[in-house]
């Protein structure tokens, strides 16, 4: 293995997080979406 | 000041924080149109009033329903602990009617279930906002801000014919 | 490499004292949480109380004041003055400074705790005027304020003497977050400052007749959100800044760490308006502006959400985690510490999703004052922060006291997992039941217009409830017999600072610098609540005499 400074970090790719975290947006989107949704079918308001 | 100083963004996190910037674009532009466009807007202020007289004289001496035009109304509704005055009112389906608000005492919240009428209620000031009825039903307002004691028990009925 | 620093018996005593209060706070606080929770199923409790407690109201007053206001502040100082000294590696510059700062809050909180108790100051901790307490709730609550303050002088002192003898080193990253923390708090309280010493004080004194009550919003509002942030950030402190090393790895970047505290510094004040969406007196404007800005401190909460679920994923892998998500089941999950911020960062993640609906401007207008909105908090302070601050307690207890845990580490995780059903089922519950239109704040059995439909969910919250009543009190048990047991065996036990992946040095000097994030801070606000403040204080009409409704 080639000796480099961040060797620790070198191989270490946080793509698990981003399995997460995706989860989250599409969580986040529908579920502040149903809520937009409830809104725009109350109407207006002025 | 070494060339090794900088931020190190990950190019995982660097997407992630573009993400995350574009989803909160996407959100601000759609509350933006339901605004600013489409009209389900937040109360703005309307008028001030003195709460130790705004029951005596003025609008608000006598509250309740007043017909603009067909199918338009007025309802100018005083809350007080622990009630609101009138307690009920009564509009044909399909009609506008415009909400002035306002306390003679502490502060309140009017929220009509199921529609997007929804404010807070303080002495002093006026909250004005508007609600387009079509389907026929009871519609209570309730009070949603702690005014004491008799809080709970809070509300009145819109009834839609 | 971080060598052990010894933390003196005299400010490990003093550390010890916050929280002993904060423990005391919330075991009262929490007390009525299943009462309210109860109420809202139908079995009201309150009525059997009558001789002591009078109404539902006066218990809610106290759970608010004393779990939210009293049980954090506490904890926050203790913490935060643990995370400063043991990261400088130095004592208290004038350690009586930090005294009189603790001493003053404990003075102000009884004196705030004897109208509450005697029901002259049921106002919930909100305190609305042109409801009126007794005098010494007001007062009580400044005492409590400025002797936080103090508290904070007293960092800061430490932190400049550390910095002349330390010029060019990195602050460490603990005793960094601590002191934005402290700072950020100091700029956010001057609004419930000014609208207690102008306005609340005087009246409840008699000196002037009556309030401006929508002025009193906007001076508490000022402070009433960054105090979530003054909740939360300690809570990352712990993310960032300890939770890496105890689930085995190291932090992910220390330098996004540090940019997302400056941003919250910089973007949790300006942003009040967004409670007062429904505010009949605050233009619609200033609203939008204050949501776009809740939009931006939305943006560190997402880095600091990536930092340190990557910082958890390095620690799996290091442990042997394979594939794509196996690095979860690797975390040590069996140590109650690092399970409660696990816990805490699953709930917070909901509680995140829920804030933004909340911030979202018109989208208020669905769920403004309904059961939804304590719904929500109970995500953030009750989990990401409280859950947190249990985890937290189970190293730090033992590490004030010299005592191991006095409970096995089943018992431990029993108590950190209780606490989370439980808040699944109640927060779930009253999000569902806001959204169906159920007002927060409200004796739910008693209000004439609840609908039958709702009644699984109400039975939900108060099974929600009663379920974190006993997670509650199983942590209270377990930090009491901790801190009183005699024989217990001696713990061993280091403050779990992480290191980072990349050396703090070479995290860039402008993320450690003061004066240019100070400045903008200064400038932010003035642009963003500079006019409006201007406009409304120049407006002022003191016409609401005060009442006492309850």
């Amino acid at each position: 293995m080639a000796e480099h400074k961040n060797s620790d970090n070198g191989e270490f790719h946080p793509k698990g997080t981003w399995v997460i975290l995706l989860i989250f947006v599409v969580t986040l989107i529908l579920l502040w979406g149903s809520v937009y949704v409830i809104l725009l079918s109350r109407g207006v308001t002025v | 000041m070494t060339e090794k100083q900088s931020m190190h963004i990950d190019p995982y996190e660097k997407n992630w924080i573009r993400l995350s910037i574009g989803l909160l674009v996407v959100f601000a532009l759609a509350v933006t149109i339901a605004g600013f466009a489409m009209g389900i807007q937040v109360p703005s202020p309307e008028a001030r009033v003195d709460p130790r007289t705004v029951a005596d004289e003025g609008p608000w001496a006598e509250p309740g329903l007043r017909e603009l035009a067909p199918g338009k109304y007025e309802a100018y509704v005083l809350a007080q602990t622990w009630q609101f005055t009138p307690r009920e009112m009564t509009i044909p389906a399909g009609s506008e009617v415009t909400f002035y608000i306002t306390s003679k005492d502490v502060q309140h919240g009017f929220k009509l279930q199921n529609t997007n009428i929804n404010v807070m209620v303080i002495p002093g000031q006026v909250s004005k906002l508007s609600v387009k009825i079509d389907e026929p039903g009871r519609y209570d307002y309730i009070c949603t801000e702690f005014c004491g004691l008799g809080h709970a028990a809070m509300f009145g009925t819109l009834i839609v014919e | 490499m971080l060598a052990n620093y010894e933390v003196s018996q005299a400010e490990k005593k003093f550390i010890g004292l916050h929280l002993l209060f904060a423990v005391i706070a919330v075991s009262i606080g929490s007390l009525f949480g299943p009462l309210q929770a109860l109420e809202h199923s139908g079995l009201d409790l309150y009525p059997y109380l009558q001789p002591i407690f009078k109404s539902y109201y006066q218990g809610l007053t106290i759970h608010g004041v004393l779990n939210a206001l009293v049980f954090t502040t506490f904890f926050i100082t203790g913490f935060l003055t643990l995370t400063t000294i043991y990261g400088l590696k130095r004592p208290l510059r004038y350690p009586k400074l930090n005294a009189v700062g603790f001493w003053m809050m404990v003075v102000g909180l009884v004196t705030a705790a004897i109208p509450i108790l005697a029901d002259e100051a049921t106002v919930l901790y909100t305190f609305y005027p042109p409801m009126k307490a007794h005098w010494a709730f007001y007062l009580g609550l400044t005492l409590v304020v400025v002797g936080s303050w103090i508290e904070g002088y007293g960092m800061y002192f430490t932190y400049y003497a550390w910095r002349k003898e330390n010029p060019g080193v990195r602050t460490p990253l603990t005793t960094f977050g601590g002191l934005i923390t402290m700072v950020m708090w100091q700029i956010a309280t001057l609004g419930v400052a000014a609208e207690i010493l102008t306005m609340l004080l005087p009246w409840s004194l008699g000196l002037i007749e009556g309030t401006d009550p929508q002025l009193a919003r906007t001076y508490f509002w000022f402070t009433g959100h960054p105090l979530v942030y003054f909740w939360l950030l300690p809570a990352y402190v712990s993310w960032y800044g300890m939770l890496p090393k105890q689930a085995g790895g190291k932090l992910f970047s220390d330098s996004l760490a540090r940019f997302a505290f400056w941003l919250f510094l910089l973007l949790s004040v300006p942003l009040g308006f967004h409670h007062q969406y429904v505010d009949p007196g605050v233009p619609a404007g200033w609203k939008f502006l204050h949501a776009i800005l809740t939009y931006s401190v939305f943006i560190p909460s997402m880095l600091t959400a990536f930092t340190v679920v990557a910082s958890l994923e390095y620690a799996g892998r290091k442990r042997g985690g394979k594939g794509l998500l196996g690095w979860i089941r690797a975390l040590p999950w069996g140590d109650p510490i690092v399970a409660a911020q696990l816990l805490a960062g699953i709930l917070f993640f909901f509680g995140g999703i829920g804030g933004i609906t909340n911030a979202s401007y018109n989208v208020n207008l669905v769920v403004h004052n309904t059961a939804w909105v304590p719904g929500h908090f109970h995500l953030t302070v009750a989990s990401a922060v409280t859950l947190s601050f249990m985890g937290i307690s189970y190293w730090l207890v033992p590490y004030l006291t010299g005592k191991k845990l006095a409970v096995s580490n089943k018992f431990a995780l029993a108590q950190v997992w209780t606490w989370f059903v439980g808040m699944m089922i109640f927060s779930n519950a009253m999000h569902v039941v806001g959204l169906l239109g159920a007002p927060r704040r409200t004796p739910l059995g008693l209000a004439p217009y609840i609908p039958e439909e709702w009644s699984g969910h109400l039975l939900r919250v108060g099974i929600g409830g009663t379920i974190m009543f006993f997670g509650m009190y199983m942590y209270v048990y377990i930090v009491a017999k901790t801190a009183w047991s005699k024989k217990a065996e001696p713990a061993n036990v280091e403050v779990p600072l992480a290191e980072s992946v990349q050396d703090p040095q070479d995290t860039p000097e402008w993320l450690d610098k003061w004066v240019p994030w100070l400045i903008g801070t200064v400038a932010l606000l003035l642009v963003a609540y500079g006019p409006q403040l201007i406009d409304q204080i120049s407006n002022i009409s003191l016409t609401s005499p005060g009442f006492k409704v309850w």
